[in-house]
């Protein structure tokens, strides 16, 4: 009975990997094909089934000028309105869920919960509804196509997750902390950043992870509020299609794109592992 | 260091969770107390009956709807917790689990500047009282609840000007040997540093054991204050004879038969209260199962039960035995042997307690 299970177990993550990891494979081997190993016929083993090049990836940094494509503007665009907006949301978040979970508040029928459901609501809300709003928005202020912009739009969709996770996090940390802080003798704030807040890395880094994802990731406003001046590493790739398909600079992209991501995981997954995050209070 | 301990006043106390509904239920009845310096208080009551709350005002975390509380005659209710100098210790450990053990309890005294030499000085001295000091230097996560509640202790000695260190149940999770020696250190830190302790609890051996004044609460109300004797022989209300003890106080209805006895199950019993002045004629009887003895050449006061149970705990036999419709708990030393079925009590009218509605008559 236990072999059976343990046998089905490991068929079941041999499968559910081939699943993730082969788009990957193929995304890695497409990347250094030139346009005659993809459209004849099909190959798969490098130097054997076809002779790899360098083509795809070198279009990437090369001007458009030269005829390349250039990533790498995008790409530093994209990390700074993703960073910015996810450190100001998980500050603005962290402080407002730190409240909601603390104090009770009261406005005609409102409550706690009533806040930070209309914080959720953002984002179950379909993002369509919000992009007239939002193109009104920047374009009165001046800021449509613009780093700033962006930056502002991505912090009203990234702060719900952290008010989110901070809210539920909060919660479960109990609030005899705050008030042994009090006793001990800090003042509320003092009791906030110096108890609470070193308490809370865990909560902190899923939150963050949670926005960079979802920041970096974000296609759909990226492509409306931008036009010429400004562009995202989603819409940039995206672009990168046209009436002859580049399949090999396409997989480099997408590659090189998803490759912060993969860091990201690592680098939490390892802090998650060594057991900093855990053990409470209890 | 000059000493700034404090007498505590709480002075027509009361608090009630929901202010604004038109009949508040009150989670504290109105009441006055004081704390003397360097006495050893415990809270005693069922769950509920707002001895959190009262730790609480003390300490500053809840505002009282009503009364003003004073620490050395100056009144302190609209003092924020963290100007109050008080500690509290909760029933759960509470660390910081980022910092090591010394930074946990040198926590307190950082906050309020003290110097490095002073910190170090009180840090060892409270680490070695409570068997922490081989920990000093490991993250304080890293150590079991009742070493993490042990530093929850140790915060609240660590500062010597302290006014009160108030512990809400703190011995929950420590096992029970360990429990015995932790009260007794307590008690050494008290006679030693004269260090106000309030130890709330439900468990009325710990009150017992570790205090010299006992309250005991029910329902949001103090019904007696008293040493432990005090409460076991003389409980002021039903419920604290109830409450006290074990087995419970034997209580049973009866009436007043003339000015110094009752009368119960038609036997007369003599007591030492004077009943001239109750009105009505029900009343309660009370008396330990302590103090009631078989009876041997006694001629009042007797009482003949029949006997429906004998349990032998070891140290004593607990004998339960009807008389009429009631049921009557003697303790008597275990090398008593119960020959027959039916034995004679004796009742020493000096330990009777009768009850009117429910309140001791002195």
């Amino acid at each position: 009975m236990y072999k059976l299970y343990t046998f089905l177990k490991y068929s079941f993550v041999t499968l559910w990997t081939m699943f993730v990891v082969a788009p990957f494979l193929w995304a890695l081997s497409t990347s250094f094909k030139d346009f005659q190993s993809v459209n004849s016929k099909v190959t798969y083993i490098p130097w054997i089934d076809y002779q790899p090049s360098l083509e795809g990836w070198k279009v990437l940094i090369k001007s458009p000028a030269k005829g390349g494509v250039d990533i790498v503007e995008p790409y530093f665009n994209s990390i700074f309105v993703t960073c910015t907006a996810s450190i100001i949301s998980i500050i603005l978040g962290t402080l407002a869920a730190y409240a909601l979970s603390r104090f009770t508040f009261k406005a005609g029928f409102v409550r706690n919960n009533d806040i930070t459901f209309f914080f959720i609501s953002q984002r179950i809300m379909p993002p369509i509804v919000l992009s007239i709003p939002f193109f009104i928005f920047l374009s009165t202020i001046g800021l449509l196509d613009s780093l700033i912009g962006l930056v502002v739009v991505y912090i009203v969709l990234l702060m719900p997750i952290a008010v989110w996770i901070m809210v539920d996090f909060f919660n479960r940390v109990p609030k005899e902390l705050d008030e042994t802080a009090l006793i001990d003798g800090c003042n509320p704030y003092q009791a906030f950043y110096k108890v609470v807040l070193p308490n809370s890395i865990p909560g902190l880094i899923v939150a963050g992870m949670f926005c960079i994802i979802f920041g970096w990731i974000d296609f759909f406003f990226a492509f409306i509020l931008t036009f010429t001046e400004v562009q995202l590493l989603p819409v940039k790739v995206v672009a990168l299609n046209s009436s002859v398909t580049p399949w090999w600079s396409l997989s480099a992209s997408a590659l090189v794109s998803v490759a912060p991501l993969i860091i990201v995981a690592f680098i939490v997954e390892r802090y998650l592992s060594k057991g900093n995050l855990s053990g409470a209070l209890k | 260091m000059e000493k700034i301990m404090a007498k505590i006043d709480l002075s027509n106390i009361s608090h009630t969770y929901n202010p604004n509904d038109a009949n508040p239920t009150y989670a504290l009845n109105p009441f006055s107390m004081t704390w003397e310096n360097g006495n050893r208080y415990a809270i005693l009551g069922p769950s509920g009956c707002g001895k959190t709350t009262m730790l609480n005002i003390v300490s500053g975390l809840v505002k009282p709807s009503g009364g003003n509380i004073l620490f050395d005659d100056k009144d302190v209710t609209d003092l924020k917790t963290e100007s109050r100098n008080i500690a509290q210790v909760f029933q759960f450990p509470v660390i910081y689990n980022t910092m090591t053990v010394y930074d946990n309890l040198a926590f307190p005294l950082k906050c309020r500047n003290f110097s490095k030499e002073k910190i170090e000085e009180r840090v060892q001295s409270v680490s070695q009282t409570l068997n922490l000091a081989s920990f000093l230097n490991m993250p304080a996560r890293k150590l079991t609840a009742d070493q993490k509640q042990l530093i929850s202790l140790g915060r609240g000695l660590v500062r010597e000007d302290v006014a009160a260190v108030l512990m809400d149940e703190p011995l929950t999770v420590i096992d029970p040997d360990l429990k015995f020696r932790l009260r007794r250190s307590l008690k050494e830190i008290n006679e030693q540093y004269k260090t106000t302790l309030v130890y709330v609890t439900h468990d009325q051996n710990e009150a017992m054991t570790f205090a010299d004044n006992i309250i005991v609460m029910d329902q949001g109300e103090i019904v007696q204050v008293g040493l432990p004797k005090e409460l076991f022989e003389k409980p002021k209300t039903t419920f604290v004879g109830y409450f006290i003890g074990s087995p419970a106080m034997n209580l049973f209805n009866s009436k007043v038969s003339s000015d110094y006895s009752i009368e119960f199950n038609n036997l007369l019993i003599n007591t030492k209260t004077n009943l001239s002045k109750i009105k009505e004629k029900e009343i309660k009887f009370g008396i330990r199962s302590e103090f009631i003895k078989i009876a041997k050449d006694q001629k009042e006061n007797l009482i003949d039960a029949k006997v429906s149970r004998v349990e032998d705990f070891g140290n004593f036999k607990l004998i339960t035995g009807r008389v009429g419709d009631f049921e009557i708990k003697s303790k008597v030393e275990r090398e008593t042997s119960i020959s027959s079925e039916n034995i004679r009590l004796y009742l020493p009218p000096d330990k009777c307690c009768v009850y009117f509605k429910d309140k001791l008559v002195q």
